[in-house]
């Protein structure tokens, strides 16, 4: 039953054929290894608790994995956007990425629930305590809920996929992407209704997640295309190479929309000197995270990468790749950024306390590091996984 | 009938009303309304949460019984921090949490000379609680009856967002029960055993911290916080917490 | 480096703020202490913790001898006071020990102003060089 399951969804034949087994081990063993001590680090975390090991405190109670929980899952609800335009929304160009970026989003969000699954510290509570304690006012219900579904939806969407169903395939990929987006604008909202986090309140959170994950969803979209036939040594056709210009190019508008709405976050933040807002963005702009801000989110991941693809028109895959890379490097330090300095002004500022900090300090442990290295590994582990078994994930009969 | 006749007939139009009837009336529509549209979201006399003119609540307004509150006397503090040991004996509360601390204020007194003004914290158990809305899984929420807010630690999955949520830093991860840890004013350790009062306010040398039923206008909470030419002050009400621990400067 | 020169600073304008009558000019005198006795200040610790007393302020600063409070409100001994049971505010409240002189007229009255020389765990932390109990570490 099983085994005819699996014959049906993986192609025997056609398609690309995966590089030679030996480079294929190696690159699986390395993955492997440092998945498991991803997640040796983190069972070790769960085990003698987060206060040994983690570099979270009770003022910056987020760290460096819910960064990663959110990169993965801004990623994984961005490559469902993008596989949506091409066969949820029909736009002929973007199909040739359609099957990768549905397998990719369901990759992305398994590593990212890996990433949160030690985060969270008693996690194993969670399938039940959701369900008998459910609260529809939170939003992280919400969130959990919304993403489980949305698993379950881009899965089966995949299965038929792969059995050339394409009708049902579109109806799951729709449900996907409408479950995507609610999910997603709820981890948006997950900041953004804490009205005691003056950097993260407002109704600029969802908001920017949603567009932020279509930005994502481009950028990562080209980098795993381009390593996949890179490693594989395919060599791309030109509906593939037409589908990469066409990515590249909605990339780069939401690279423009992204940087429209970090202007005005940046304006708003400082004009008047809002209380508590003002410090954290000040701490970005000028501060101890000013390097990660303007080095990270903003050369990397928001200038270089459009003016890059706007430099070749989306048309050459050495530069989009290069594009993307930056792309993928600024987006995590956008997350890191947007976790950790929203934290940073304790509760009682701006009051005159003697010998309280003005900003809180968080650096990421040991283990902490650890574990989001375990999740990028299991990322690619999948990716690399599912291009060898779904033999570059390609479509032909469109 | 003749217009006459008419003339000499009482009135039928709202001029004829008291504005005693017509604000009834008035109250009553608001009242269904806010009600049909979600109660206490949208009432504009809805009971639960009025008060949102000031800080302290309109009498006969506290939406539990007994309403249980805090008044801290700010002025009074010394920072003896035997509130906080207590605390610690009597919650379990381990070296690196705290349940309630003391905070430093410095306000000038011109002249280059300052004085010290000690701020005790803690959990300000509000009838808006953020932690409470944010938890996904209701391991933390309201009493129905006396209005704490209380954590049930096998329900905690320790996604540690009613921690970023508290406007108050009330909230730590306490690794001995693997769930958040913060004030219950007593509630497991000494309330729920027949006492009276909170161990903090039980250690308190200087009769900073006053605990008591807010609802009951006979408590001293009620009648400090009700009392003429006083100033009573909440800590960050921008947040729409409405928090039920009040600061007063007498 | 910088923190512990602001606590230090911090430290000596929480002391300052007890000098009643202290008048700058008399503070760039030196100090001597056969004069107005140890420099150091006195920190009590019970019955509550802690409580500060510079006698600089009171004898430099305010000018009042030695035998203003000596022997008849505290002996010599250091930390004679604290052992006694009555070393407490009711006490003062009544005339003994500083309530001698804070009881309104003289000096501020001692159930007033508090902060001024109860200068808490923190206070005391900070003056023997320990940290403060900072509220958002843990």
């Amino acid at each position: 039953m099983n085994n005819n399951f699996l014959t049906n969804i993986l192609p025997a034949e056609g398609g690309l054929e995966a590089a030679g087994t030996g480079k294929y081990n190696v690159v699986m063993a390395i993955l492997g290894m440092l998945t498991l001590v991803g997640v040796g680090a983190g069972v070790h975390s769960l085990w003698v608790g987060h206060e040994h090991t983690f570099g979270v405190s009770r003022g910056v109670p987020w760290g460096m994995l819910i960064a990663a929980y959110v990169f993965f899952v801004v990623t994984s609800t961005g490559l469902c956007i993008v596989s949506s335009v091409g066969h949820v929304f029909g736009i002929k160009n973007f199909n040739p990425i359609a099957k990768r970026a549905v397998f990719l989003s369901i990759a992305t969000i398994v590593a990212g629930f890996l990433v949160i699954a030690f985060e969270i510290e008693n996690s194993w509570r969670m399938p039940v305590g959701n369900v008998i304690g459910a609260n529809p006012t939170s939003n992280i219900w919400w969130m959990g809920t919304l993403y489980g579904a949305y698993l379950f939806f881009m899965l089966i969407e995949f299965v038929m996929l792969q059995k050339n169903l394409h009708k049902t395939a579109t109806a799951f990929g729709l449900a996907g992407l409408l479950t995507g987006v609610a999910a997603h604008s709820n981890l948006g909202a997950v900041f953004g209704l804490l009205n005691g986090r003056e950097f993260w309140h407002g109704p600029y959170m969802p908001i920017y997640f949603i567009t932020s994950a279509a930005m994502s969803g481009c950028v990562a979209i080209i980098f795993f295309t381009y390593i996949a036939y890179k490693f594989n040594g395919w060599k791309m056709n030109d509906d593939m190479k037409k589908a990469m210009e066409s990515v590249a190019k909605m990339g780069a508008l939401m690279m423009a929309i992204i940087i429209f709405f970090t202007c005005w976050k940046m304006i708003t933040g400082v004009t008047g000197q809002p209380p508590g807002k003002y410090e954290a963005m000040q701490t970005l702009l000028t501060g101890t995270y000013s390097m990660n801000f303007w080095g990270g989110e903003v050369v990397l991941g928001m200038i270089f990468p459009l003016l890059l693809i706007l430099a070749v028109r989306g048309r050459n895959m050495h530069v989009l790749f290069i594009a993307s890379l930056a792309g993928m490097i600024g987006i995590f330090f956008m997350r890191y950024d947007l976790v950790i300095v929203g934290q940073l002004v304790p509760a009682y500022h701006g009051m005159g306390l003697v010998d309280y900090p003005e900003l809180l300090t968080y650096v990421p442990s040991l283990h902490e590091n650890l574990v989001v290295v375990g999740g990028i590994a299991f990322c690619a582990l999948l990716f690399v996984m599912g291009e060898k078994l779904f033999r570059g994930h390609l479509t032909e009969n469109h | 009938m003749k217009i006459d006749d008419l003339e000499q007939m009482d009135s039928e139009d709202l001029r004829g009303l008291t504005s005693n009837e017509r604000r009834k009336f008035l109250k009553m529509g608001l009242a269904v309304t806010g009600l049909y549209l979600g109660g206490t979201v949208l009432s504009l006399t809805s009971v639960k949460n009025a008060g949102a003119a000031g800080v302290v609540p309109e009498d006969g307004q506290y939406p539990y019984s007994p309403h249980y509150s805090m008044v801290i006397r700010e002025r009074l503090c010394i920072d003896c921090e035997r509130c906080k040991n207590a605390c610690v004996k009597t919650n379990h509360v381990p070296a690196y949490g705290f349940r309630t601390t003391i905070l430093e204020k410095r306000r000038s007194l011109g002249g280059g000379k300052h004085e010290t003004i000690f701020m005790p914290v803690l959990c300000n158990h509000c009838n808006r609680p953020p932690c409470v809305r944010v938890c996904p899984t209701t391991a933390t929420y309201k009493d129905e009856k006396t209005g704490i807010v209380v954590m049930n630690p096998p329900r905690c999955i320790g996604c540690k967002t009613c921690m970023t949520a508290c406007p108050y830093n009330a909230r730590y991860f306490k690794e001995e029960t693997r769930a958040v840890d913060k004030c219950d004013f007593c509630f497991n350790s000494r309330l729920s055993k027949g006492e009276s009062t909170t161990a903090c306010v039980e250690a308190c040398p200087a009769d900073v911290r006053v605990f008591g039923d807010l609802a009951d206008n006979k408590s001293r909470v009620y009648q400090l916080v009700h009392a003429p030419e006083t100033m009573v002050w909440v800590l960050r009400p921008e947040t729409g917490a409405v928090p039920n621990v009040f600061y007063i400067n007498s | 480096m910088k923190k512990i020169l602001l606590l230090l600073v911090f430290g000596v304008f929480l002391l300052s703020s007890g000098m009643l009558l202290a008048d700058n000019e008399g503070m760039e005198e030196e100090y001597d202490e056969d004069i107005y006795g140890p420099e150091e200040p006195i920190v009590w610790v019970k019955p509550v913790e802690s409580v500060v007393f510079e006698h600089k302020v009171h004898t430099m600063g305010a000018e009042l001898d030695c035998e203003s409070c000596h022997d008849d409100l505290f002996a010599m001994e250091a930390g004679a006071a604290e052992e006694n049971e009555d070393f407490t505010m009711a006490t003062l409240y009544e005339g003994g020990y500083c309530g001698a002189c804070h009881d309104g007229s003289s000096a501020f009255a001692s159930n007033t102003r508090c902060t001024t020389c109860h200068i808490g765990v923190r206070g005391h932390m900070r003056l023997i060089g320990g940290d403060g109990d900072e509220g958002d570490k843990h």
